[in-house]
């Protein structure tokens, strides 16, 4: 069976670093959980939405009466407010590019909403949609960024706001970047070594299980209640009061377990501002969900061109690091902006490049929009800056690991959590430990030389290293907002209601909240109950993204669960008598009676249970044990990962195997170890999806895309694509992190940012040839073979 | 044209109204509200849909409700009996192979039917079985884990589940 690799330390604790069955795993396993797809409301209509069949063009004239006839009710862009606005809130406003509206008479993509209908049946929605008549004025798409970039091309926006300044558009760069440390050109001529590679990343899908959908229902008193597909309940409740004018109070949106996301729905997914129109004019309740076809639509990663140039001395000190890194970011700006700085965080912590050098242009096209997928620009980088350093040490003839430990952003440097104006020292590093078990466990010694080998299947195994940061936090706030809030209170039964409107995309993200209060407190994991929440009944919570919902979140509940403990010893120090000072009282779990008891340490018999407690507290007007907090942090931990990748090139094929994975991960304290290694897994799958599988071309004369948006043409990871079980290792660090809840980091996004800069390694330690351009597919390898001279035509 | 169906659904015979171009998928879940079979893909690509027709994997996306007229049909949530979670869910649960759980239903539904053709799959057969399921999650590695897992409890005859 795969192997987990624990640090002993957890043996202290008595949830923490325990395998336990999930909140919501009943729910799950027997069907039961309702996600928003399964949202269906009474007296509810079904939407549609009329989406752009063209990459640019106008609507020179629409025609609804139709379908109106039909009985349908049409919203178009003449129905909805005509502002300019940012779907994604999480940077503050002042720095947020705003160029998306509701429905548009000036689509920028294929699939970009122009109008949408409401109708009794989802049949006669769409009839009702076919028949509005459009008269288009069509233009021609600018599909490749660089070109896209040169002057004298279409504009495909003129004026987009910037906080609130209106700022015009030239040559089609969205927003640009810039940044120098030391003194880069100096360090390029003294150095002894210097490389230089240009990068190519795909386009990818998330290709999250779950669809985009909203159910919209309008209350009586003007405002609406939604149900949806999103990672931030909160920011889509300010985005629909901003866009419609409703008054905060009066919008609701109601947290649903979320059937994967990837950060497809860090911005609010546009379909939800649809509805909000579509059933204000109604006033009935209306569903719209995305088919499959239309939500490839919606959302896909950032396609990025680097030039990377490193330079080195000799002994393998690093001296200089150049990126310059032009994003495709199709037709909308979602994060464009901070994301050109936080590709440079990633640049600038991976090594210590003393002089640096960094120039970002965000590039519009006529594309889906590009959005966060997890990684957030990371596991791009990553591929470049890792691929290049393997080049590095093979010139310098160094063992790349030494390499990597020479020059790697370790304990006591400056880590850039979330770009430039987010830093905080790193205070825990499991790298060198991770870098050594793992080269033990996968014979990194006894690995080939690359090239060496003949014959038609050929083995090579592969390192990359890399990180993500926990959160958005710092000393200083910068530009990223990173506040959550968590609420505790202890009922008379001695259960504990947690409520957070932090959303867990199944990661296992609140069950290690409970595991944290639960420890925290003393009381049996059972007796927490994660509670139904909405955004009336919980305090701000940006959105989980970032990898910050255990590191972040679970630190908000700690806290909570702290003054709540402070309270019970108070209190029972009171109704116990003679106690000296609530300090001297413990609680422990009582596993039986399901609830925590409180006891005076040496004198057990002196005790009383934490429902006693707050029932006579409660009896005697002392007021509800509760606690409300509000926690930003003070630092964006990186959590470390280092994966070893051994792969099966078939040289008559070119089909790439994953043969054997160890991958070490440092996240602190693992809270929920299954869990966990479930979050290297699925990082691995799809990273090995983004190394040899996934991409989305566009047609270059009618700027659709290929795929036509069946997942038959966008291949993902299958079961029979991954190693066998026994092939799969996961080591985790033995770190605990000061700054976090219990020692704890993150682990999402790092599970995934280094996997496809490992797997290119291994086939260039297999097969001797270095790829530059991703996805490295079979048709790649053969070509590359080929002209090698290693194969015949 | 309407037409009335009857067809044993988790185990009771249940009757309904539907068009000849009513996909099974919608009706179980907006006719009978039963929102365990997922829409994930809607072209027979992913397994979301999975459902058993007389003991058979199929996918609800794809099959038209007329065409189980007078057969069984049993969801996701037909296969707990009495309370007790079926094996299979079980080791879904204790091996740590749900995370979004949207792919699951599927899984299970897809997994029963292996185990009942073979009680002693390699773990090579297995991911062959399960290749038409899309999971964006897991990676499958715990998902297969827990199959096998589920496989061996089955032998060991712990339960009265077929
Ligand atoms: S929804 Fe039926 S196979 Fe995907
Ligand atoms: S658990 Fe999320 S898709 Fe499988």
């Amino acid at each position: 069976m795969s192997k987990i690799i624990l640090p002993k330390r957890l043996e202290k604790y008595r949830y923490i670093g325990k395998n336990t069955i999930r909140h919501d795993g009943i729910a799950k396993v027997t069907g039961k959980l309702k996600y928003a797809y399964d949202i269906y409301l009474p007296g509810m209509l079904y939407g549609r939405i009329l989406k752009s069949p063209y990459p640019h063009a106008r609507v020179k004239k629409i025609d609804t009466s139709e379908a109106e006839k039909m009985g349908a009710v049409v919203v178009t862009f003449k129905d909805v407010p005509r502002k300019k606005f940012n779907i994604r809130l999480v940077s503050v406003d002042e720095v947020n590019y705003k160029d998306w509206e509701v429905l548009t008479d000036h689509p920028k993509f294929v699939g970009e909403y122009i109008a949408a209908v409401a109708a009794e049946t989802e049949e006669l929605a769409q009839k009702a949609l076919e028949a509005i008549k459009i008269e288009w004025e069509v233009y021609e798409p600018l599909l490749d960024p660089l070109e896209s970039m040169t002057p004298g091309k279409p504009k495909i926006h003129d004026k987009i706001l910037f906080g609130q300044r209106e700022v015009e558009v030239k040559n089609n760069i969205a927003c640009t970047k810039e940044y120098v440390e030391g003194d880069p050109d100096r360090a390029f001529k003294e150095a002894d070594i210097v490389i230089e590679r240009v990068f190519k990343t795909n386009r990818r899908y998330h290709m999250q299980l779950e669809p985009k959908v909203a159910v919209v229902r309008p209350e009586p008193d003007g405002g609406v209640t939604i149900w949806t597909t999103t990672q931030t309940i909160h920011n889509t409740k300010i985005l629909v009061s901003q866009v419609f004018d409703i008054p905060m109070s009066k919008v609701n949106v109601i947290k649903l377990p979320i059937g994967g996301s990837f950060g497809s729905s860090i911005q609010t997914n546009l379909v939800v501002l649809v509805a909000v129109a579509l059933a204000l004019k109604a006033r009935r309740p209306v569903r719209i969900a995305l088919t499959r076809e239309e939500d490839i639509l919606d959302h896909h990663s950032y396609q990025m061109i680097f030039k990377v140039r490193v330079a080195a001395k000799k002994d393998g000190t690093i001296i200089a690091g150049e990126l310059e890194n032009i994003m495709d970011i199709g037709a909308h700006q979602i994060q464009a902006y901070p994301l050109l700085g936080t590709a440079l965080g990633w640049f600038v912590s991976l090594y210590k490049w003393k002089n640096i050098r960094y120039k970002g242009i965000a590039v519009y096209t006529n594309k889906t929009p590009s959005c966060a997928f997890r990684g957030y620009g990371n596991p791009q980088v990553t591929w470049a800056v890792e691929t290049v350093i393997d080049e590095l040490a093979e010139k310098l003839g160094i063992d790349p690991l030494e390499l990597r430990l020479k020059n790697y952003v370790g304990r006591g440097d400056i880590f850039w959590g979330q770009g430039p104006t987010v830093k905080s020292v790193i205070r825990s590093d499991g790298v060198p430990e991770l870098i050594r078990k793992g080269a033990e466990l996968i014979g990194w010694d006894k690995r080939p030389k690359p090239g060496s080998q003949k014959g038609r299947y050929r083995r090579g195994i592969g390192v990359a290293r890399g990180f993500h940061t926990s959160g958005a936090g710092g000393p200083l706030s910068g530009e990223v907002i990173d506040y959550t809030g968590a609420i505790i209170k202890v009922n008379e039964d001695g259960t504990i209601d947690y409520i957070t409107a932090l959303q867990d995309h199944g990661g296992g993200t609140l069950d290690a909240h409970a595991k944290i209060i639960a420890e925290e407190l003393g009381v049996p994991l059972k007796s927490i109950n994660i509670v139904w929440a909405d955004t009336r009944t919980t305090l701000y919570d940006v959105c989980t993204h970032a990898s910050r919902g255990v590191y972040v979140g679970g630190e908000a509940a700690r806290r909570a669960a702290r003054i709540v403990k402070q309270k019970l010893l108070e209190y029972a120090a009171r109704i116990l008598g003679d106690i000296a000072t609530p300090e001297g009282l413990r609680i422990e779990p009582d596993e039986e009676l399901g609830q925590g008891v409180i006891y005076v340490e040496g004198s057990p018999e002196k005790r009383i249970t934490v429902g006693e407690v707050a029932r006579i507290a409660w009896q005697r007007n002392w007021g509800s044990i509760a606690a409300a907090v509000s926690y930003r942090s003070y630092a964006a931990p990186p959590a470390f990962t280092v994966y070893f990748v051994e792969v099966e090139v078939d040289t008559e094929t070119g089909i790439v195997r994953p043969v054997r994975v160890v991958a070490g991960a440092d996240i602190g304290t693992v809270v929920n170890p299954d869990l966990a290694a479930g979050q290297i897994h699925g990082g691995f799958a799809q990273g090995w999806g983004m190394a040899t599988l996934e991409d989305l071309p566009y047609d270059p004369e009618t700027g659709e895309l290929m795929n036509r948006g069946f997942i038959t043409d966008y291949k993902v990871v299958t079961a029979p694509d991954m190693p066998k079980l026994d092939d799969f290792i996961v080591i985790f660090a033995d770190t605990e992190e000061p700054t976090g809840p219990l020692g704890a980091k993150g682990i999402g996004e790092a599970a995934k940012n280094p996997v496809a800069a490992a797997v290119a390694n291994a086939i260039y330690n297999a097969i001797g040839v270095r790829f530059y351009e991703l996805p490295i597919t079979p048709e790649k390898i053969l070509k590359a073979l080929k002209e090698k001279g290693e194969i015949k035509e | 044209m309407e037409r009335r169906i009857r067809f044993r659904l988790n185990g009771e015979w249940v009757e309904v109204t539907v068009k000849p171009n009513e996909l099974l998928l919608n009706v179980l879940r907006e006719k009978f509200g039963l929102t365990g079979p997922k829409y994930a893909c809607g072209i027979g690509e992913c397994g979301a849909c999975t459902v058993l027709v007389d003991g058979e994997p199929v996918l609800a996306c794809l099959t038209l409700a007329v065409d189980v007229d007078g057969r069984d049909v049993v969801t996701i949530e037909g296969l707990a009996r009495d309370g007790e979670l079926h094996p299979l869910q079980k080791a879904f649960l204790e091996h740590g192979a749900i995370q979004c759980g949207y792919c699951i239903p599927g899984f299970i539904m897809v997994a029963k039917r292996l185990l009942e053709e073979n009680p002693y799959p390699s773990e090579e057969e297995i991911r062959e079985y399960i290749r038409g399921n899309i999971c964006r999650c897991t990676g499958y590695v715990n998902i297969v884990k827990a199959i096998k897992a589920a496989a061996e409890s089955l032998r060991a005859g712990s339960s009265s589940h077929t």
